[in-house]
């Protein structure tokens, strides 16, 4: 594990970003999500998926999108990985505006996306591999990322042999071997059964105290947000808009039993009172579409 | 006991499917031999297989296979890679498919056969013209299912490897292309067997060797045991390309 940390950091240009969380200015903003609009054209015309949404995520920080389904969290989190452009408004990531997907921002997806015909080993090392990375380096990241999320046994292993939480396992691994700035999340964990979808939150949370990059989860459960994020943007459906931003005051490490701390249970009241609402906007809203 | 009884079993069927063709065979045989049938259009298996110990000991039979098989694979092949190439362009640039896409919906669903005419006006008797049926037959069964395979690519690993920092210009050989080959192989796979339907038109319409063309000089010699062992010639390489190709698939196709 400490392999990981010093190929991460030796080949990193900028040391800022495995800066403790603590130390973060007001300059030190990593994503700036400024006045963004996105319009879906559908055959029953136009849908605003993401109303004039702004938010900044400082470097390091981790933080999670929380809503119901359908209120375009989702959205947003493409218009940062340059999947959707924005009808009004724009992304930056680092300073640098975002026209199209590129290796600095890594996103795992709800599905592991994991390329059928490669291994695990071939799926974690195609990255370097496409940014032209020497082949010295690319064995290296790829063999410490295998067994950083323990899969070891399985590097030579076909995705469709592996279980769901091993396949995400591979997704998150082959997209931190590209030491991306920002990791985006879209419910990653959401297709997963409860035990396993614990386990991976304590690893993913373990994995990012030791690279501390700059991280935007997105999920619909409160518990997967409380648990995981240092902040909580929550969002409404019809169209998208972020309704309330939350700091999540709980100290790290975290394990499973931060449920039982007062301040959890008060955070998790509020973000259910808030969400049911929300949810409450959209089920109405989806009703009157259906009529 | 149940285990018992389904090895017997199993062991029974095995027996009879190994029967099979032998039954066929005596059946023939006697039918045959038993005068309810004119021998001459009807000979039996025994003298189908003297026609094609005869045939194999002339040297024709050898001249006559390197002819078939040179004509189907030249076609087969030479189809194939055009009929890949286009399929991989009009599937992934709409400006292609919308230059190609139509001409070749009209084209396709032409039987190769019927274009034997033309081809003889264009080509004469040459090799040529046989090459060109079969690579006819098998461009647009390949050119579409790629163009369809293409198309059906997921779209979830073409974002990931966006993400991953692939070049537009690697996305076709990395992850379009191994995308789209499961359904390349079922296209390829379906050509094989109509490269050996063209090729029978190709050689009827007119040829100096080749295992069809010998199926119809015997014909017109009233020679119908060598009729019967042209066909058993082609049953035989029709289905040996097949399994081949079976197998090969299975190489290709790893993951499946």
């Amino acid at each position: 594990m400490t392999n990981l940390i010093k190929i991460w950091r030796d080949d990193k240009a900028d040391p800022a970003g495995s800066a403790p969380q603590s130390e973060l200015r007001s300059d030190d903003v990593e994503i700036d999500v400024n006045n963004v609009s996105i319009v879906f054209e559908t055959p029953k015309g136009q849908v605003i998926a993401a109303d004039r949404v702004s938010f900044q995520v400082c470097r390091g920080e981790f933080m999670c999108i929380l809503g119901p389904s359908g209120c375009g969290k989702s959205t947003v989190l493409n218009s940062i990985a340059g999947f959707e452009t924005p009808f009004e408004g724009s992304v930056s990531v680092a300073g640098h505006l975002v026209t199209s997907p590129g290796p600095d921002r890594g996103m795992v997806f709800q599905q592991p996306n994991l390329f059928p015909w490669k291994t695990v080993r071939q799926n974690i090392a195609f990255g370097p591999r496409m940014l032209g990375k020497d082949r010295q380096h690319v064995v290296e990241i790829t063999n410490t990322l295998i067994e950083m999320v323990g899969l070891v046994r399985f590097a030579d292993a076909y995705p469709h042999t592996l279980s769901g939480g091993m396949q995400q396992r591979v997704a998150l691994a082959r997209v931190l071997a590209n030491r991306p700035s920002v990791l985006l999340m879209d419910e990653p964990f959401g297709a997963l059964d409860a035990q396993t979808r614990v386990l991976m939150q304590e690893h993913l949370l373990k994995l990012w105290a030791q690279i501390r990059t700059t991280v935007v989860f997105v999920t619909h459960d409160v518990d997967e947000a409380l648990f995981l994020a240092d902040r909580v943007l929550i969002m409404s459906a019809g169209p998208g808009r972020i309704k309330c931003d939350l700091k999540v005051p709980l100290p790290r490490p975290r394990t499973q039993k931060i449920a039982l701390d007062p301040a959890y249970v008060a955070m998790k009241e509020k973000c259910l009172d808030l969400i049911r609402t929300a949810s409450l906007l959209a089920f109405e809203q989806q009703g009157a579409v259906s009529k | 006991m149940p285990t018992a009884n389904g090895s017997l079993r199993f062991r029974l069927h095995a027996v009879i499917s190994g029967l099979s063709i032998p039954i066929f065979l005596c059946l023939w045989e006697l039918v045959s031999r038993s005068g309810i049938v004119n021998v001459v259009l009807f000979p039996p298996p025994s003298v189908v297989a003297v026609a094609m110990l005869e045939w194999v000991k002339s040297g024709q039979f050898a001249v006559d296979l390197t002819f078939s098989t040179f004509r189907v694979v030249i076609g087969f092949v030479s189809g194939a890679i055009f009929g890949a190439a286009f399929g991989i362009l009009t599937g992934r640039y709409p400006l292609f498919s919308s230059l190609f896409s139509p001409l070749f919906h009209l084209l396709r669903p032409i039987p190769p056969i019927a274009f034997v005419p033309i081809v003889i006006l264009w080509f004469g008797l040459s090799e040529a013209g046989k090459f060109f049926l079969v690579f006819w037959g098998v461009f647009f069964t390949v050119w579409l299912s790629t163009h369809l395979g293409v198309q059906k690519v997921d779209q979830g690993l073409i974002r990931a490897a966006l993400t991953l920092g692939t070049p537009q210009r690697k996305l076709l050989r990395e992850i379009i292309f191994p995308g789209a080959l499961p359904y390349i192989v079922v296209g390829l796979r379906t050509a094989v067997g109509i490269s050996f339907y063209t090729l029978v038109a190709a050689e009827l319409a007119g040829a100096f060797a080749g295992i069809v063309y010998r199926i119809d000089i015997a014909e017109q010699n009233l020679q119908t045991g060598q009729v019967m062992g042209g066909l058993v010639v082609l049953g035989a390489m029709s289905f040996i390309a097949d399994r081949t190709f079976a197998s090969l698939a299975q190489r290709f196709v790893w993951w499946r």
